[in-house]
């Protein structure tokens, strides 16, 4: 079945608009599109999405992370292997964390990491046929927001969650953030951490970032102010 | 044969209704009925496996199938060779070498057409999971009654006076056909009606499938 830009799509699915701009200049095919011989076609279902000038992609739904080159994550360190900190990122196996991979580390000066730690790190190499690499640096050498994340809450949810509230447009966060302080970390793997003042807080807003997944976005506002009435009327 | 195209437009499926997630431990899960006829199915991967059973050029499917009382049997394992075999042809294993995806399959209800029901639930279930697949596929089913007339999508009672059974797999992209699995006596015209019509009847559960795609798609991105 011929699809264009916006249409629900589904496996197997041509289109053939990709092939037209394909023919006058360079696209680019995000997930869910891949080239044949004899056009371009889906491989998820969802939404086909349009960036100008020549980026498409499938917004779909998925739970399983994949490991893509680039993306912020957060796992947790399940192995320390001499040189290098095994860390499980919810893909098929294991991601590699080098302990010279974080600001200020030497051989003489290790970052002080156990296992069971939790860290937020960039994918520096993913490819099919390779384990994936992790870095806690970027890179100028510097740290930024990478690390180990100390004390808060993990919790997994669905990889179109974290796009979804990461998205600009998305007054989820925005609308919190005015209600009471709070610190997030968002890994594209489907892992959040929070941390907020009390257990209540933090209850609240992991609550409110898992109830917003199949919210609309005026649902979602309405809802942070729900949420933030409750919380108030328990603490007064 | 030629099927007349009069006969093949008025046929109509079982009533289909499906729930995606319905487990939520699982990555991808659906449940699905036909009629009566209800299949559950929970897609996990890809994941890690053991050393032995990598491959390094694909993944590796693995197809777990238990009936109503949970015994394994014979029988089991010719389904589940049915639904990998169909399954292997439509997901893009070569996307994750080394990896292993899981297909677990529970029959809830039996009221005829299990095969094809188990089928699209599987498919309903890729489809949750977000696997990369080349297509997606439908299957129907079919009976032949003893007098020869051939039945789309027969009822229980219907299936207790056939005496065959067809369960057709048709994918998306050219509507070939991709697997077949039949059971009894019958004719090659009956067969080549089943076929056809069939085929035809393989676009409602399409159209399902988008539809149930429809509902969630507008929120999720």
């Amino acid at each position: 079945m011929n699809v264009s830009i916006d249409d629900v799509v589904l496996p197997g699915d041509h289109c053939p608009e990709i092939v037209a701009a394909g023919e006058k200049g360079k696209v680019l095919l995000g997930p869910g599109l891949r080239k044949e011989i004899n056009g371009v076609f889906i491989t998820k279902p969802g939404v086909l999405r349009k960036r100008t000038p020549n980026t498409y992609w499938v917004d779909n739904y998925q739970k399983r992370y994949v490991p893509s080159r680039g993306e912020n994550v957060i796992g947790t360190v399940v192995q320390k292997a001499g040189d290098i900190f095994r860390v499980d990122v919810g893909g098929s196996c294991a991601a590699s964390l080098s302990y010279l991979s974080f600001e200020g580390a030497t051989k003489k000066n290790r970052p002080a990491i156990k296992t069971g730690d939790v860290v937020y790190a960039k994918m520096l190499n993913a490819s099919k046929d390779m384990e994936p690499e992790l870095v806690c640096v970027d890179s100028h050498g510097k740290k930024g927001r990478l690390g180990v994340l100390e004390e808060g809450f993990v919790f997994k949810c669905s990889l179109n969650l974290i796009r979804k509230i990461l998205n600009p447009h998305c007054p989820l966060l925005n609308s919190l953030k005015n209600e009471w302080p709070f610190e997030l970390a968002a890994g594209m793997n489907g892992r959040i951490w929070i941390k907020a003042n009390t257990m209540r807080e933090t209850l609240a807003l992991g609550n409110a970032i898992l109830g917003s997944e199949y919210l609309s976005n005026d649902e979602i506002k309405s809802m942070c102010k729900n949420i933030a009435v409750l919380l108030a009327g328990h603490v007064s | 044969m030629v099927t007349d195209m009069k006969d093949v437009q008025d046929f109509k499926l079982k009533p289909m209704k499906c729930e995606f997630n319905f487990l939520s431990k699982s990555d991808g899960s659906a449940i699905l009925s036909q009629g009566d006829t209800v299949s559950l199915v929970s897609v996990n991967g890809p994941l890690d496996i053991k050393m032995t059973s990598q491959r390094i050029d694909k993944s590796t499917l693995e197809v777990l199938f238990s009936n109503k009382n949970g015994k394994p049997s014979v029988e089991n394992r010719y389904k589940e060779n049915i639904v990998k075999q169909t399954c292997e042809a439509a997901i893009l294993g070569s996307l994750y070498p080394r990896t292993g995806i899981n297909v677990t399959i529970q029959e809830l209800e039996d009221y005829g057409g299990f095969l094809a029901c188990t089928l699209n639930c599987t498919c309903l279930a890729l489809l949750n999971s977000g696997v990369s697949m080349r297509n997606v596929f439908a299957a129907v089913s079919c009976a032949v009654d003893n007098q020869g007339n051939v039945i789309l999508d027969p009822t229980h009672a219907q299936l207790q006076t056939s005496t065959a059974t067809m369960t057709f797999v048709f994918d998306s992209r050219d509507k070939s056909l991709i697997t077949c699995f039949t059971d009894g006596c019958f004719s090659q015209d009956a067969y080549r009606e089943a076929l056809e019509r069939s085929r035809s009847a393989s676009d409602l559960v399409f159209a399902f499938y988008r539809d149930i795609i429809r509902k969630y798609c507008n929120v999720i991105g």
